[in-house]
C-alpha cells in the first residue's frame, strides 16, 4: 500500500519550487504566452489548493469536487447527497456562480481557514438564509467560496460544487479549472445529452494525465435509454483509456428536473456510499488521497519542463529584440564613423561656410554650422536606427508589449538630447583652444574662436578640410596643432559614443524594465530535480 | 428526379448589393499588390461565393438546422419533412454526414454546392398544402458542432459559410453552452436577419420554466450582439418549439414559409458576409486621422532640403561678397593701402592659403536623409500599416539619387563663377572717390608750394580744399556702403532663392510627386472601401 510519508524535506523542495513558478512571468506576446500563463496559473492554484496543504496535513478530510457541463445537474446531485438543498439550482445557466463547499459541521475548522483554496474569500452562511440570499456579496469584485456543513455528510468528507466547465462566464471557467485541480476526487458528471462533448472529454483527459482519483456520473438519463447510454459512454470511456473509472448512473426523474428538486436517496446510493466508503475506510482513504496526490506530484515531471520552455522561449524572444537594437544601432555607428571621416559633416551649409571664411564668414558662424551639421548627422543616424529597429521588431510577435513599440513621440527630445551633447561638445573645445592659445608664447595671439573653428574644420571635415589643419599648424604651430587635434578627436569620439549609448540605452529601457531572464527557466528545472531526489 | 428539373431562374442581386460586390472585387484587385494573400483570402472567398450562389437557382433558399450534439436537430428536421428521414437517436453524436431535404425540384445545383452526395438528398412527405407554404425550402440537418468527434465540426463550418439561412437548434440543458455562443453566434451577429434559433425540448421544462429559459436564452444572444426581431425590426427570429410533441412546429412552419417566399435570403446573406469582410477588413483600409502631404509638411520638406544644400550659407556668402567688392571699389585708396599692408605684414593671421575646391558630395547626405524619412512619415501617418509602408517605400525609392541631383544642382544654381556683376553707379563712385583724393593731394600740394614758398600765401581755400577731400572721402565711402547695403541684400537673396527653388523644384520631382500618388491611390481603394461598407463617398 501507497503510503504518505512525507518528509519535511519534500515539503521544503515543494515550496521552494512553488515560489519559483509564481515567480515565473511572461510577459512577452508569444504564441506560448497565454497558455504558459495559464498552465503557471493552474499549476500555482493547484501546489496552493492541493498538494501542499494534502502533504501537510493527510489527516484532513478528503474533497470531492463535482465538476461538468453547464446544466448536467451538479448542483441537484450534490444537493440529494447531502439531503437538502445546499447549492442552487435552476433552470437558467449557468446557476451554479459562487462554489458551495458542503462539510460535516466538526470538520468545519479544516476549510474555514486559509489551508486550502486561500485565494478565495470565506462566505458564511447561516441556514435559514441560504434560500433568499441578501447577504451574498457582489460576485463581481471578489471570489467567494461558500460553506455549508451538513451532518448527514460523513466525516472526512467534503463536497464541493464547481460552477460549469464551459461556462460563457470565462470567469466561471477559469475558477471551476482551479477548483477541479484542488480535488483529492475529481466526480465529473455528464448527462445523456451531453456524454460525447467536446468539453468535458478535455477535462477527463486532464484527469487521467494527471492520474488523479476519477468518478464519472452519467446525469439526467431517461430511464427507457439507460443501458444502451450507459453502454455507449463505457465504450467511450474505454477508448480514452479511462475504462477502470468508477461509473454511476442517475436517472432522469421528474425531480431531478426544473426547480431543484432532491432526487430520491436511492437514485444517488451507489454514488453516496462509493464516497463515503472513500473517505471512512482508511485504506481506501490513503489509496485516494495517494494517488491524487503522487499523481500531482508526477504530472510535475511534464508540466515544469513545460513552463521552463516557456521561460526560455521568452528569454529568447527577449534576446532577439535586444539583438536588434544593438545590431542597428552598432551598424549605424559603424555607417556614422565612416561617414564622419569622409567629412559629410562638412557639406550644405558647413561646406558653404568653410568657402567663405574667413573673408564673407566669421568663425562664430563656422563653428555654428558645423556642430548643427554634426547634431543633424547624429540625429539622421538614431532615427535610421530606430526606423531599423522598427522594421525588425513588426516582424516579431514578441514586440507586440504595449510600450515597447508605441512609444511616446520621443524624436523631438531625441533632437534635443543630441544638440545638448553636440553643443557641450563646442564649448569644450572652445575651452581647449583657449588654453592652447594661452599656453602660446606670441606677441600677436590668434583669436581662441578662430582656433577653434579651425579644429573643428579640421575633425570633423575630413579629406576635404586639409587646408583647415594646415591654417591651424601656422597659427599656433605643428606640436600645438597636433596636439589640440588629438585632444578634440577624442572628445569627439567621447561624446559620439556617449549620445548614441544614451540613446540606445533609452531604447532598451522597456525591454528591460519587462525583466525577462534566463533564470526562471535553469530554476524551474533546478527546483523540479530537488523535489524529485528528496521523494 | 434530378433528371426532369427544370432550370430554375438564377438568383439576381438588387443594385446596392451588386455595386457593393463590385466595389469589394474591385477593391480585391487594387490591394493585391499591397496586402498579403492571407488578409484578401476572406474577400475573394465571398466573391466567389457570392458568384457561385448566383449562377444557381433564385427560387430556393437553403436552411441548415444547425446546434449542439442531443439538442434534437434531426427531430426538428423530420418533423419539417414529416417524415423521418434523418436517424434519431440516444446514442451521441447521432447524425455524422449532412442530410438534404428538398420542397421543390431545381436545388439539385445549390445541393451540388454543399457537396451532400446524391444517396442523402430525400424529398419530403408530400401533401398539397406542405408543397404550397414551404415550396423553394432546402434544408440541410447538420452534424453537432460541439461533439468530440472533430470531422463534425469541419462539416458544419464548410457548410455554414454555403447555406442562405440558418437554424440553430438549443435545448433547455445546452442554450449557455460557451461553444455556441462564442465560436458561432457572436463571429455571425452580423447575419442575424438570416438566423432563426428555436428552443427546443420545451416539453421538458414545467409551465413557467419555459418562459424564463426564452428570455434567459434572448438575453444571451443579445449579449452575442444579435438583433432580434422582434417588433417587425429586422434580425434574428427566437421561438420556443417540441420536435416531440410537435408544440410550435406549425408557427415554424409558417415563419419558414414567409421566409422562403420572400425570396430574399440568399442576398441578405451576401451582403452580410460583404458587411463582415468589410468590418474585418476595416483595419487595413481605414485611417485613423486625415492623412496626406499637408502644405505645411511640403514647405518642410523644401526648407530641409535648402539646409542640405545649403541655401541659407550660399545667400549670406553672396550677400557679403558683393558688399566687400562694393567696399573695396569705392573705399579710400588710403584704407586699401593699409590693408595691403597688414597682409603683407602678418601673413599667418590674415587670409588663408588659397584652396582649391573639389566638387563632390556638396549636399549633406544626413539631411536629405532625414528630410526624406521626415516627409514620408508625415506622409503616411495615420495610414494603415500597408499603406503607410507603400508611402515609405514609395519616398525611400524617390530620394535614390536625389543627393547626387542637389550635388549637380548646387553646382549649376550655385553662386555665378567669378566676381559679382558690377553695378552702373560704381564707375561715378570711383569717381566721386578719386576726385576727393584729388582734392586732398591738390590741397596738400597747394600748402606744400606755400611752405616751400613757391605760390603766394592763401592759407583759406587748400585747407578748405584738404578738409573737404578728407571729410568727403569717408563721406562717399560710407554713402556707398549704404547705397550697397540693399543692392546686397537683394543679391543675395537671388542666390539663396535660386538655390533654394532648385532644390525643392528636384525634391518635388523625386520624393513629393510619387508619395502624392502612392497617397492618391491609398484614396481610391478607401473609396472603394466605403463603397463595399455601403456608405456613399462625398463627391470631391
Amino acid at each position: 500500500m501507497v503510503t504518505l510519508d512525507v518528509r519535511p524535506q519534500l515539503l521544503d523542495a515543494l515550496s521552494a519550487l512553488r515560489d519559483r513558478v509564481a515567480a515565473a512571468r511572461f510577459p512577452l506576446p508569444l504564441t506560448g504566452a497565454p497558455r504558459a500563463r495559464a498552465n503557471r496559473d493552474e499549476l500555482l492554484a493547484q501546489l496552493d489548493d492541493y498538494l501542499v496543504p494534502r502533504l501537510r496535513e493527510p489527516e484532513a478530510p478528503l474533497l470531492a469536487v463535482i465538476g461538468g457541463s453547464t446544466g448536467a445537474g451538479k448542483s441537484t446531485l450534490v444537493n440529494s447527497l447531502v439531503g437538502r438543498r445546499v447549492s442552487e439550482a435552476g433552470v437558467l445557466r449557468p446557476t451554479t456562480r459562487t462554489p458551495v463547499l458542503v462539510c460535516h459541521p466538526e470538520d468545519h475548522h479544516w476549510f474555514s481557514g486559509m489551508r486550502v483554496l486561500p485565494d478565495l474569500t470565506r462566505v458564511w452562511m447561516p441556514r435559514q438564509d441560504a434560500d433568499d440570499d441578501p447577504l451574498l456579496p457582489d460576485e463581481d469584485d471578489t471570489r467567494v467560496l461558500r460553506i455549508e456543513t451538513a451532518d448527514t455528510l460523513p466525516r472526512g468528507l467534503a463536497l464541493l460544487d464547481a460552477p460549469d466547465i464551459d461556462s460563457l462566464v470565462a470567469r466561471n471557467r477559469a475558477l471551476a479549472a482551479e477548483l477541479m485541480c484542488a480535488a483529492d476526487i475529481w466526480v465529473m458528471v455528464t448527462t445523456a445529452a451531453r456524454y460525447a462533448d467536446a468539453v468535458p472529454w478535455h477535462l477527463l483527459r486532464t484527469a487521467k494525465e494527471q492520474d488523479a482519483t476519477l468518478v464519472t456520473v452519467l446525469d439526467r438519463v431517461p430511464h427507457q435509454v439507460v443501458s444502451e447510454v450507459s453502454r455507449q459512454f463505457g465504450a467511450l470511456l474505454a477508448k480514452a483509456g479511462l475504462g477502470g473509472v468508477p461509473r454511476f448512473t442517475v436517472p432522469e426523474l421528474p425531480e431531478s428536473a426544473w426547480g431543484g428538486g432532491l432526487l430520491p436517496a436511492t437514485a444517488v446510493a451507489p454514488l453516496r456510499t462509493w464516497l463515503a466508503q472513500q473517505a471512512q475506510d482508511p485504506a481506501a482513504r490513503h489509496r485516494t488521497m495517494a494517488r491524487t496526490a503522487y499523481g500531482a506530484l508526477d504530472s510535475l515531471k511534464s508540466r515544469m519542463p513545460e513552463l521552463a520552455g516557456a521561460a526560455a522561449a521568452q528569454y529568447a524572444a527577449a534576446l532577439r529584440l535586444t539583438a536588434a537594437v544593438e545590431g542597428a544601432y552598432d551598424s549605424e555607428y559603424t555607417r556614422l564613423r565612416g561617414r564622419l571621416q569622409a567629412g559629410a559633416v562638412l557639406a550644405g551649409g558647413a561646406l558653404k561656410r568653410w568657402r567663405s571664411y574667413p573673408l564673407d564668414c566669421s568663425a562664430g558662424e563656422l563653428l555654428d554650422a558645423l556642430v548643427e551639421s554634426l547634431a543633424a548627422l547624429l540625429l539622421c543616424a538614431v532615427t535610421a536606427a530606430d526606423e531599423r529597429i522598427d522594421e525588425t521588431w513588426r516582424r516579431e510577435p514578441a514586440a507586440g508589449v504595449p510600450g515597447l513599440t508605441d512609444r511616446d513621440p520621443a524624436l523631438e527630445s531625441a533632437e534635443h538630447r543630441i544638440g545638448m551633447a553636440v553643443r557641450r561638445w563646442r564649448r569644450v573645445l572652445e575651452e581647449y583652444a583657449e588654453d592652447e592659445v594661452r599656453a602660446l608664447e606670441k606677441s600677436v595671439a590668434p583669436d581662441p574662436e578662430a582656433v577653434a573653428a579651425l579644429v573643428a574644420t579640421a575633425l570633423l571635415g575630413g579629406r576635404r578640410a586639409r587646408s583647415a589643419g594646415e591654417g591651424l599648424a601656422e597659427r599656433i604651430g605643428a606640436h600645438g596643432a597636433l596636439r589640440l587635434r588629438d585632444k578634440g578627436g577624442r572628445l569627439l569620439t567621447d561624446y559620439i559614443d556617449k549620445a548614441l549609448d544614451g540613446e540606445r540605452e533609452r531604447r532598451l529601457a522597456p525591454l528591460d524594465a519587462l525583466d525577462v531572464h534566463p533564470e526562471p527557466q535553469a530554476e524551474l528545472i533546478a527546483a523540479l530535480s530537488v523535489l524529485q531526489k528528496e521523494r | 428526379m434530378e433528371k426532369r428539373a427544370p432550370v430554375a431562374a438564377p438568383l439576381a442581386y438588387d443594385g446596392p448589393l451588386r455595386s457593393r460586390l463590385d466595389a469589394l472585387r474591385e477593391l480585391v484587385g487594387l490591394s493585391r499588390t499591397r496586402l498579403d494573400g492571407r488578409t484578401l483570402a476572406e474577400a475573394g472567398r465571398v466573391l466567389d461565393e457570392a458568384a457561385a450562389r448566383r449562377r444557381l437557382s433564385g427560387q430556393h433558399t437553403v436552411v441548415a438546422i444547425a446546434g449542439a450534439t442531443g439538442s434534437g436537430k434531426s427531430q426538428l428536421f423530420n418533423a419539417l419533412a414529416g417524415v423521418p428521414i434523418s436517424e434519431t437517436g440516444v446514442r451521441r453524436p447521432t447524425t455524422a454526414a449532412p442530410i438534404a431535404c428538398s420542397w421543390s425540384d431545381g436545388a439539385a445545383g445549390l445541393i451540388d454546392r454543399l457537396g451532400i452526395p446524391g444517396r442523402l438528398r430525400r424529398r419530403p412527405l408530400q401533401s398539397a398544402e406542405d408543397e404550397a407554404q414551404l415550396r423553394g425550402l432546402v434544408l440541410v440537418d447538420l452534424p453537432d458542432h460541439d461533439s468530440a468527434a472533430v470531422q463534425h465540426r469541419e462539416h458544419v463550418d464548410r457548410i455554414l459559410a454555403l447555406v442562405d439561412a440558418v437554424i440553430w437548434v438549443v435545448d433547455p440543458e445546452k442554450y449557455a453552452d460557451a461553444v455556441l455562443h462564442e465560436r458561432y453566434l457572436r463571429p455571425m451577429a452580423g447575419h442575424a436577419e438570416v438566423t432563426f434559433v428555436v428552443l427546443n425540448q420545451v416539453d421538458r421544462l414545467p409551465g413557467e420554466a419555459a418562459d424564463q429559459v426564452l428570455d434567459d436564452l434572448r438575453r444571451l444572444l443579445d449579449e452575442d450582439g444579435i438583433a432580434l426581431g422582434e417588433y417587425g425590426e429586422p434580425g434574428a427570429t427566437v421561438m420556443s418549439l417540441s420536435a416531440l410533441t410537435g408544440e410550435g412546429i406549425g408557427e415554424l412552419r409558417e415563419v419558414l414559409g414567409h421566409f422562403v417566399a420572400e425570396r430574399g435570403a440568399a442576398a441578405r446573406r451576401i451582403s452580410a458576409d460583404v458587411h463582415a469582410t468589410a468590418v474585418r477588413l476595416y483595419p487595413v483600409y481605414a485611417n485613423r486621422r486625415q492623412a496626406g502631404l499637408t502644405e505645411e509638411a511640403r514647405e518642410e520638406f523644401a526648407d530641409r532640403l535648402a539646409d542640405a544644400v545649403g541655401a541659407t550659407a550660399a545667400g549670406e556668402a553672396a550677400e557679403r561678397a558683393w558688399r566687400r567688392n562694393a567696399n573695396r571699389a569705392c573705399g579710400t585708396p588710403w584704407l586699401r593701402l593699409w590693408r595691403w599692408y597688414q597682409d603683407r605684414r602678418e601673413p599667418p593671421t590674415g587670409r588663408l592659403s588659397v584652396r582649391t575646391w573639389t566638387d563632390e558630395e556638396v549636399t549633406a547626405r544626413q539631411r536629405v536623409e532625414q528630410a526624406v524619412r521626415t516627409v514620408a512619415e508625415q506622409a503616411s501617418g495615420g495610414l494603415p500599416a500597408p499603406w503607410a509602408q507603400a508611402v515609405r517605400e514609395a519616398a525611400v525609392r524617390g530620394s535614390q539619387g536625389l543627393c547626387e541631383a542637389l550635388d549637380e544642382l548646387a553646382v549649376r544654381a550655385g553662386a555665378p563663377v567669378g566676381r559679382p556683376p558690377r553695378p552702373g553707379w560704381w564707375p561715378a563712385a570711383v569717381l566721386a572717390q578719386a576726385s576727393m583724393t584729388i582734392l586732398q593731394v591738390v590741397g596738400g600740394l597747394w600748402l606744400l608750394g606755400q611752405v616751400v614758398g613757391v605760390m603766394s600765401p592763401n592759407l583759406g581755400v587748400p585747407v578748405l580744399l584738404m578738409v573737404i577731400g578728407i571729410v568727403g572721402g569717408p563721406g562717399v565711402d560710407w554713402a556707398c556702403r549704404l547705397a550697397a547695403s540693399g543692392p546686397a541684400r537683394r543679391y543675395g537673396a537671388d542666390a539663396e532663392r535660386r538655390l533654394r527653388e532648385a532644390a525643392a523644384g528636384c525634391g518635388r520631382a523625386r520624393v513629393l510627386d510619387p508619395v502624392a500618388s502612392e497617397l492618391l491611390r491609398y484614396r481610391e481603394v478607401r473609396g472603394q472601401f466605403l463603397r463595399v461598407t455601403g456608405i456613399e463617398v462625398p463627391a470631391g
